[in-house]
């Protein structure tokens, strides 16, 4: 359980590391063209693991809705943003502000999605990412 | 983002979930480039060969959390501490200013900032489902 709890922690930090990365080739390229690399890296990395342990086209991928492709193409311009971000506010404000970002929009979609939730919850932990977000906005001196 | 590449992952494998956005992912990338032809703002000087390896490191993020989802962890638990890794590694980095970016001392403000968004998480992840 620690273990597994370590390598929850690890994969935070991978998160971090691998936007740093992307940051550093953004500051010699550009943003896109960082995005681009991280992309096709990426793509040849999964392509091995998938070679060497196989299971790549496990289960029924081909009933998934057609939406759901779209991941890739958004991916693009969140990597390239993040690469844009970080050398400019930095990898804490920008990791703050991705993540703000995904739980509120999560809770939207969860809430146009029709998923059962605790609206008190709900209210109370946006309201404390806005009230993060407004404060970290006010930073800049 | 989230929402489609875990939607595939509920039809296929995780390993395809990650695959897909890449290849889609890579293809939209050459088109922007070719339309964008975005200037390289480095100049002359070249990018250490570790730059390009963000893809990979991203690809090991994949891999470690699929294998945390189905322990006791489970999702929220596997969300809150890699939130928890992100923010604790930001912060170190911006201190040092690891990886050639900017170095920063993060300020009181911005404690401030990082302990209401985390609080807003922990409660989204801990108490924001069906109860």
């Amino acid at each position: 359980m620690i273990g597994f709890a370590a390598l929850a922690l690890l994969a935070g930090v991978l998160v971090s590391l691998s936007r740093q990365i992307n940051g550093r080739l953004a500051l010699s390229t550009s943003a896109w063209e960082s995005s681009f690399w991280n992309h096709i890296v990426g793509l040849g990395f999964i392509t091995l693991i998938a070679i060497v342990f196989g299971g790549l086209f496990a289960g029924a991928p081909q009933d998934a809705p057609w939406w759901a492709y779209l991941g890739g193409p958004i991916g693009v311009v969140f990597i390239a943003a993040g690469s844009w971000l970080i050398a400019r506010i930095g990898a804490a404000q920008t990791a703050l502000l991705i993540i703000a970002g995904q739980m509120i929009s999560g809770v939207v979609i969860d809430i146009v999605m029709g998923m059962a939730g605790n609206a008190f919850a709900r209210i109370a932990g946006v309201a404390l990412i806005l009230a993060g977000m407004w404060v970290a906005r006010s930073a800049k001196d | 983002m989230v929402l489609f590449n875990g939607t595939l992952a509920a039809y296929g494998s995780l390993l395809f979930a990650s695959w897909v956005p890449h290849l889609t992912g890579t293809v939209l990338a050459i088109v922007i480039l070719l339309a964008l032809r975005p200037r390289r703002v480095g100049g002359i000087s070249r990018p250490p060969v570790w730059a390009y390896l963000g893809g990979v490191v991203g690809g090991v993020t994949v891999m470690l959390t699929s294998a945390t989802m189905n322990t006791a962890l489970a999702l929220s638990g596997t969300i809150a501490l890699g939130l928890a890794g992100q923010m604790l590694f930001s912060l170190f980095a911006d201190i040092r200013g690891l990886f050639g970016l900017p170095q920063r001392m993060p300020k009181a403000r911005d404690y401030l900032a990082l302990a209401l968004i985390i609080a807003g998480n922990l409660v989204l992840i801990f108490l924001g489902g069906a109860a």
